[in-house]
């Protein structure tokens, strides 16, 4: 095995724990059999974790810090997802079908994430108990979400969408620069500032 | 009856006659007719639809304004994905556009399948997986194309549903305005010639 995880800190294995635990029932014992599959992977503010055309080796989750996915067209980058705690976060069609990436992923925030490869995910689905069913429930999960965000976008007003987003995430305003969070919500850069504003002065 | 239903899970995992006896027990057969709805929004889902014979779509009301979010023809399955899976109400209707049989699956019985074997949750997670994939691809088809793109892709994945499936349907499926989509179609079916459709 390619740098698998010998030892976490207690504090990383309580996260870990934690996350995993809203997908199944593991004892601590079962997240550190778990551990041995994956890695935990460091990277710096703005760093690059994936290119467009490269193909995404891993299947990964942040534990802290902050990740943007974003697809570029023509010249501009259109932002798909904003992965903070928890959330899973790699080009789904590329790694689950092994072809080169339409989208790009990079940290905002120094951030860590927990990776597990391609090749060991095979392993760790076919050896380890319950990973068919702990590899299917993650994935329900990330369906429901992308099913649930392509509907709030049809049905849901640009200023709906604005407040669900701000009143859910109040601490993204702060972490993330707004042109990628008025992107993310499909609002343009002037019409996000006016939105902000709006907010400002009701409280 | 069931070569389409058996098909279909084949191309995921190789099932034995066996497995498709257990299966079957789970599932029953139903006949919904044109313009019935499988389900609206609020309600919440209890079953998965594998159309056999039919046509339907997905769609959202916003306003007074109906938008079709997806598709649905033979050989696909259907329900409100997010309120089957997470217990939720469902965000979307779905509606039969063609009288539309299916073999249905309750929840109930999809749990029991999981519970007794490991190649279920297996079928799972590969059939869970084909849907992100379609769902992640209409996402970035949206923002990577055209609407003439757009056009042209429907047309070539799908040539015979152009002919089914109502222009105002297809139009607010694509995203492409109405006006817009009927200029284009004109434009499209009369200048190409059929075997220059393709690209």
């Amino acid at each position: 095995m390619n740098n698998p995880i010998q030892k976490v800190t207690t504090r990383s294995l309580e996260f870990i724990t934690e996350y995993l635990q809203r997908y199944m029932q593991m004892t601590k014992d079962e997240v550190e059999l778990l551990l041995q599959y994956c890695e935990l992977r460091y990277f710096d503010k703005k760093e690059i974790i994936l290119k467009e055309g490269e193909t995404d080796n891993y299947f990964s989750m942040v534990v802290s810090g902050l990740v943007r996915k974003y697809i570029r067209v023509k010249k501009n980058e259109v932002i798909l997802q904003l992965a903070t705690e928890g959330h899973m976060v790699h080009s789904e069609t590329s790694f689950l079908t092994r072809t080169p990436s339409l989208v790009e992923l990079e940290t905002l925030e120094p951030t860590t994430i927990l990776s597990i490869r391609y090749d060991l995910m095979q392993e760790a689905l076919a050896k380890y108990p319950n990973g068919e069913r702990l590899g299917r429930l993650i994935l329900t999960r990330m369906y429901i979400k992308k099913d649930e965000r392509k509907h709030d976008r049809a049905a849901k007003t640009m200023k709906e969408r604005f407040l669900e987003y701000v009143t859910n995430h109040p601490h993204m305003l702060q972490r993330v620069p707004q042109k990628y969070l008025a992107s993310y919500l499909n609002i343009k850069p002037e019409t996000f500032s006016r939105l902000k504003h709006l907010v400002k002065e009701k409280k | 009856m069931y070569n389409g239903l058996i098909d279909y899970f084949n191309r995921f995992i190789p099932l034995s006659p066996g497995d498709f006896e257990i299966m079957k027990e789970g599932i029953e057969l139903r006949h919904i007719v044109k313009k019935e709805h499988l389900i609206k929004t609020g309600e919440t889902e209890e079953y998965l639809y594998f159309i056999s014979k039919g046509l339907a779509r997905e769609y959202i009301v916003t306003g007074k304004q109906e938008v079709t979010t997806d598709i649905i023809c033979e050989g696909t399955i259907t329900g409100s994905a997010s309120s089957f899976l997470g217990g939720g109400p469902s965000q979307y209707n779905i509606q039969a556009m063609e009288p539309v049989t299916a073999f249905v699956m309750s929840k109930h019985s999809l749990e029991k399948l999981y519970r007794a074997d490991d190649k279920w949750e297996r079928l799972g997670r590969l059939l869970t997986t084909h849907f992100l994939l379609q769902q992640e691809k209409h996402i970035l088809d949206n923002i990577r194309y055209s609407v003439k793109e757009r056009f042209l892709n429907f047309l070539e994945e799908h040539p015979l549903l152009v002919q089914r499936v109502s222009q105002k349907h297809l139009a607010s499926y694509l995203n492409i305005k109405p006006e817009t989509f009927s200029r284009m179609k004109k434009l499209l079916l009369t200048k190409l010639p059929a075997n220059q459709k393709r690209k």
